[in-house]
């Protein structure tokens, strides 16, 4: 047993020091208390004031001990479970575990056989579910758009009743209002065994999203209280743009948007003691130029390192950004804007880190763009994993025995360790030239169209129980009744 | 093929450089033919390496492995074949150019090409022409195979080949080269008759050179 050594199985990162975080802390706690959110949902502003809060007509501002109550209340590590059972689909949140997972409700889709941007049709759900299932990178499932051709206030429900028997990896999902929540919710529990087994094994969390600067929407909080009240782990996540609905400093804009989130922390810890519960979400700058949130920015790894860290400091876990890129097409600038977000994020360890695979600054989801950077977490995921030390690895007998001018590939310390040492890639070629010439000199993305193809050609998705499918049908035909006459 | 063919198959794919020759004596004693061994077992086996080698289901080292079980078995084998008449793939010359003391790459390609069933005599590094010319004469091998690991070296393989013109010896073998930086396109320059790119590539191309492949 080896006492008093700091085994570092990871990679070190940090990015602001303990004090700097000490005073976004600060200013976080003093935005809550002094300046307030609009909060503009009664039954919240009754909890809150219940719990300690001050209300002053649809302001609301916050003592810091109410805050740091919520905080301590809030679970750090916790599990969302796999539908199916399938441990290997589970996802562990806590210290030093990134996950990756595509966006949602993007209007347009680049069709997988024609590769043409086209609108979004609930038809591209199964393949994005069933794409995410078979990634090796890929930990939790959204579905890259806004269903066009259904009822348009049904969009979010036929999307996760699409997404739920097509992959068993945990569903993020969002929704219009608390009749979609209730659909969803309907669906999981179904599959899970009733409430309490679904409480007990979580497979999907909840998406509401917050207005900036400092509103709390009614719809966010109509579905976090309907989260919350059902015990469904929760994503309360603003997206500032910074220089627009943000300030324009990096830590401004954290600072903010840490507040944003922590005013819908508060409602939920006061119904739902220790609800797993996420801080996010897409922080980024207005192109001053363009005028777009930039996906493909700098600033946005920045600044999601930056609430990463306060959200760990503050002992919550993050939802974060990246592999999203501001290119129309699969380009060289997709993959570096991707692939660049990507290794921030797994340094930073961003607990679930979305919108992997947009693309056109969220305007078009891709498939595409999804599984090159699969590829690109999996080479993130080899360098965070970092350098194990010990006698084995240390291999100071194997180098002895070796000697001066003699080779590895024989020993049995090389076979032992060659395929956990190293990272094989499925899409990045090492072929010599003759090689790659005679396999076709194909691109990257020649070969990432082919291994979306040959996933959607042979991969399947553990089916759902008979009895949650006619749950399915029966929530949507309710559905359907509901909004016949809109 | 019968059980036992198939256990030798297995332990030649499996990299068993203990059971495979085991196995082998075992069926030499229960008087399969040596000739039936090669082609029915040894061979099948290290086809299915090649195979998946390929494919990217193996990777070197288990390559390596196999090519070990096959060289060890090979050595039973070797005095039977001979004796029974067989035809065997042949010899094959293989060295270091002048210049170059590197030769990991070239023993793991002796290593490959006796695994597949060549019979290999190795010059070692820092080899003159002069001293592949003696080999050819002393050895009468169907291929000469050259590495260097340098730019700077590689030119020695064209000198060589050039000796070996010289010397009136070209049409009695077929030529190989290979190393890090050598190309396709290199190895045409200097009138050699084939390039490997890497160590399977290279006993492949040895196949190919006497028509088993």
């Amino acid at each position: 047993m080896r006492t008093n050594y700091r085994m570092n199985s990871g990679v070190r990162f940090q990015m602001l020091s303990d004090d700097q975080l000490e005073e976004m802390f600060w200013g976080v706690l003093h935005l809550l208390e002094h300046t307030g959110l609009d909060v503009k949902h009664e039954e919240a502003r009754d909890i809150l004031e219940k719990a300690g809060a001050w209300v002053d007509g649809e302001r609301v501002r916050i003592p810091s001990y109410l805050v740091k109550e919520s905080l301590r209340m809030a679970p750090r590590s916790f599990t969302l479970y796999a539908r199916d059972g399938n441990p290997k689909h589970d996802i562990r949140i806590g210290p030093g575990r990134a996950h990756f997972g595509p966006g949602p409700t993007c209007p347009n889709f680049i069709d997988v056989e024609t590769l043409d941007r086209r609108p979004y049709v609930r038809s591209d759900v199964p393949i994005v579910a069933r794409v995410v299932d078979a990634l090796p990178d890929i930990d939790f499932c959204e579905s890259l758009g806004t269903v066009s051709d259904v009822h348009h206030d049904l969009g979010a429900l036929y999307e996760f009743a699409s997404m739920f028997p097509n992959t068993s990896k945990p569903i993020v999902a969002w929704s219009y209002d608390q009749h979609d929540s209730a659909g969803i919710h309907q669906i999981a529990v179904a599959e899970a065994g009733g409430q309490r087994a679904f409480e007990q094994r979580p497979n999907y969390v909840h998406y509401c999203e917050p207005l900036s600067p400092l509103v709390s929407t009614f719809e966010a909080l109509e579905k976090l209280i309907f989260a919350a009240k059902h015990r469904i782990p929760l994503i309360f996540t603003p997206c500032p743009i910074a220089g627009g609905t943000g300030p324009v400093t990096a830590a401004g804009i954290v600072t903010q948007g840490a507040a944003e989130s922590w005013m819908g922390l508060c409602v939920a810890q006061a119904l739902q003691p220790g609800l797993p519960f996420f801080m996010g979400g897409v922080y980024s700058v207005m192109d001053m130029n363009a005028m777009i949130l930039a996906y493909g920015a700098p600033e946005l790894p920045l600044f999601m390192a930056g609430i990463t860290e306060l959200a760990h400091y503050a002992g919550l876990p993050l939802w974060q950004t990246g592999g999203c890129t501001d290119s129309k097409c699969f380009d060289g600038q997709a993959v570096i804007e991707g692939s660049m977000s990507v290794f921030f994020s797994a340094l930073s360890g961003g607990d679930l880190c979305h919108d992997v695979g947009y693309t056109e600054s969220a305007m078009t989801g891709s498939v595409f763009q999804l599984c090159a950077m699969d590829e690109a977490i999996g080479y993130a995921r080899r360098i965070t994993r970092g350098i194990d030390v010990n006698d084995d690895t240390l291999a100071v007998n194997v180098i002895h025995d070796v000697g001066p001018n003699g080779h590895y590939l024989k020993e049995k310390h090389t076979r032992r360790h060659f395929k956990s040492e190293f990272w094989y890639p499925n899409l990045l070629d090492r072929q010599d030239f003759e090689s790659w010439e005679m396999t076709g000199g194909l691109t990257l993305k020649d070969r990432t169209v082919a291994r979306v193809r040959d996933i959607l050609a042979t991969h399947s998705p553990s089916p759902i129980k008979p009895e949650t499918e006619k749950v399915i049908e029966k929530v949507l035909a309710q559905a359907e009744e509901r909004v016949k006459e809109k | 093929m019968s059980e036992s063919l198939e256990r030798i198959s297995t332990a030649i794919l499996e990299g068993d450089e203990e059971k495979a020759p085991k196995l082998v004596a075992r069926a030499l004693r229960k008087q399969v033919s040596a000739k039936d061994i090669l082609e029915n077992a040894l061979l099948v086996g290290m086809g299915e390496v090649g195979v998946r080698f390929k494919a990217g289901d193996m990777f070197v080292p288990e390559v390596l492995m196999s090519a070990e079980a096959m060289r060890a078995s090979m050595e039973l084998l070797r005095p039977e074949l001979i004796r029974e008449g067989v035809q065997l793939f042949g010899k094959i010359l293989m060295g270091t150019v002048k210049g170059d003391l590197h030769d990991i790459g070239k023993n793991l390609v002796n290593m490959m090409c006796e695994g597949a069933g060549f019979e290999v005599i190795d010059l070692g590094f820092n080899a003159a022409p002069e001293k592949f010319l003696d080999a050819i004469k002393e050895h009468q091998p169907q291929i000469v195979g050259m590495s260097a690991m340098l730019t700077t070296t590689m030119r020695a393989m064209g000198y060589t080949i050039k000796a070996i013109e010289e010397a009136g010896l070209r049409d009695q073998v077929k030529i190989m080269v290979g190393g890090a930086p050598v190309d396709a396109e290199f190895a045409k320059r200097i009138g050699a008759d084939g390039y490997g790119s890497n160590a399977p590539a290279g006993a492949e191309l040895a196949k190919q050179f006497v028509g088993a492949a």
